[in-house]
């Protein structure tokens, strides 16, 4: 039997009807045609599937759609603003950290999460807080370097503004 | 992969939730965070055609401290929750760091404590520290509650004292004695996502900075069915000042209690070295904490 559940994802509320075996993964990719965040394993194992919940990043194929009905979502369509890639993106752009792409998503979300809670990390930090998601393309350091470098952009703009 | 079908309940509270457990019983599945129970259905392992919820019902993913004589945890608290807790970092110590060795950082977020021990898996991270920490789950029914003690809980791989009809509503814990220290040691091929190849948990008690262990437990995970307490190990610390050399004895008589299995993950005589290493560690860390105990 179907369920109406109400979440909001990127900022925008949605309303829809679903049945209780959909994950929220499906929910996003199918229902809301957010394809940004990955399918990969489906067990929790690779981290493609990252999304944030309540500020928390989650694995989106082991969360049913039910079980985020009045949570509040979000996936790397709702990080850029006004057409501005986001500071962690941009820095993924320009440190080389994106061979395939698969990876980059869920490794971005992650990384806002770490960001948001602990703007200045260590590495053992980043690579803790990464340490769920898997990258068969880069060999994770320009990954890290790209997140240590986000996270000086990030400083520096809430210094002076 | 994709879940079979179920229908779906999501009680707003205990009583509902215990209710509709008696009601549904065999054929339903409680629904905590998932990473267990989710994987188990898409791997067509579980079929439950009901699955019941636990997120919404108010009260279980609370910690709550005792003032000064101990905490109470909720069942439906996560291991994110947990390894970040101040309280349990400074007096739980050995469960706090379990906890944030538990899978990565996205499984934290929705892992449970009461899911981890429900389990019961012989490598989960939870059971030893629990069992270390003399921890007691409190078990709810419509028709009543029971508690049971962490080291009684475990019965085989997969099996635990829980009737269908119950649900682990908390996890309850003394605080320790003064001078007591404790330490977590887990050992996989890899940092984080890895299923031990053997875990060890440990508290020491020393009568005072510089005198003899007065008490003393170890709890060994991955190393038999179900993970064990080493209380043979545990004796032979007790009444005596601790040296390396006795750590050393300890971890012989560990070994001695273990039936560990050869899979991908070791084979049975690394696993028995790597015991004797990893308790003898783990008694060390402990007991340097204990002697830095502040009140
Ligand atoms: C990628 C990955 C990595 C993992 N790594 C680890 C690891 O390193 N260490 C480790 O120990 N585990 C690991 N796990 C296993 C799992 O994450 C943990 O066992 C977790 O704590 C289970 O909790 P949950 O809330 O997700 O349980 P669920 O999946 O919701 O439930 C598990 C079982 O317990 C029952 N249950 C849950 N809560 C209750 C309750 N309160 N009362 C009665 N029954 C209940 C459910 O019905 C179900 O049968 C991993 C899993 C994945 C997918
Ligand atoms: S798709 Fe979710 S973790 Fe791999
Ligand atoms: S860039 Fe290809 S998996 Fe990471």
């Amino acid at each position: 039997m179907k369920t109406i559940i109400q979440m909001t994802v990127n900022g925008e509320l949605v309303e829809s009807a679903v049945e209780p075996n959909r994950t929220l993964l499906q929910f996003l990719r199918e229902d809301l045609d957010l394809t940004g965040t990955k399918h990969g394993c489906g067990l929790g194992d690779c981290g493609a599937c990252t999304v944030i919940l309540d500020g928390k990043p989650v694995n989106s194929c082991l969360v049913l759609a039910v079980q985020a009905h009045g949570r509040e979502v979000l996936t790397i369509e709702g990080l850029a603003e006004n057409g501005n890639l986001h500071p962690i993106q941009q820095a993924f752009v320009d440190k080389g950290a994106i061979q395939c792409g698969f990876c980059t998503p869920g490794m971005i979300l992650s990384a806002k999460a770490l960001l948001d809670e602990n703007p200045k990390p260590s590495e053992l930090e980043i690579r803790t807080a990464i340490s769920g998601n898997l990258c068969r393309c880069t060999g994770y350091q320009k990954i890290v370097e790209a997140v240590q470098e986000a996270a000086t952009v990030i400083d520096g703009t809430e210094v002076s503004s | 992969m994709l879940l079979p079908k179920f229908e779906y309940h999501e009680p707003s509270t205990l009583q509902d939730a215990l209710n509709l457990l008696s009601e549904l019983g065999g054929n339903a599945k409680v629904l905590a965070g998932g990473t267990d129970l989710l994987v188990r259905m898409k791997q067509k392992i579980d079929r439950p055609s009901h699955v019941i919820s636990i997120a919404r019902v108010p009260g279980l993913d609370a910690i709550i401290p005792r003032n000064g004589h101990g905490v109470t945890i909720g069942g439906a608290v996560s291991a994110g929750a947990i390894s970040r807790h101040e309280l349990l970092n400074d007096r739980f110590l050995p469960l706090a760091l379990a906890a944030g060795r538990l899978g990565a950082p996205m499984i934290r977020n929705r892992a449970t404590i009461g899911g981890n021990l429900v389990n019961a898996r012989p490598a989960a991270d939870l059971p030893p520290p629990c069992m270390v920490l003399n921890a007691e789950f409190k078990l709810k029914s419509a028709s009543g509650e029971r508690e049971v003690a962490a080291v009684e809980f475990f019965r085989g791989p997969g099996e635990a004292d829980i009737e269908p009809n119950e649900l682990l509503v908390s996890i309850n814990v003394e605080t320790p004695m003064p001078w007591t220290g404790g330490s977590y040691i887990k050992l996989g091929a890899r940092k984080t996502l890895e299923i031990s190849m053997v875990n060890v948990a440990a508290l020491i008690t020393l009568q005072s900075p510089d005198g003899v262990i007065t008490d003393a437990r170890i709890a060994l995970g991955a190393v038999a069915p179900t993970p064990v307490r080493a209380y043979a190990a545990e004796e032979l610390l007790i009444g005596e000042k601790p040296t390396d050399e006795l750590f050393e004895r300890a971890g012989m008589t560990g070994v001695g209690l273990c039936s560990p299995i050869t899979d991908h993950r070791g084979t049975m005589e690394y696993r028995c070295m790597m015991i004797e290493v990893l308790v003898k560690r783990s008694l060390k860390q402990a007991v340097e904490r204990a002697k830095s105990w502040k009140p």
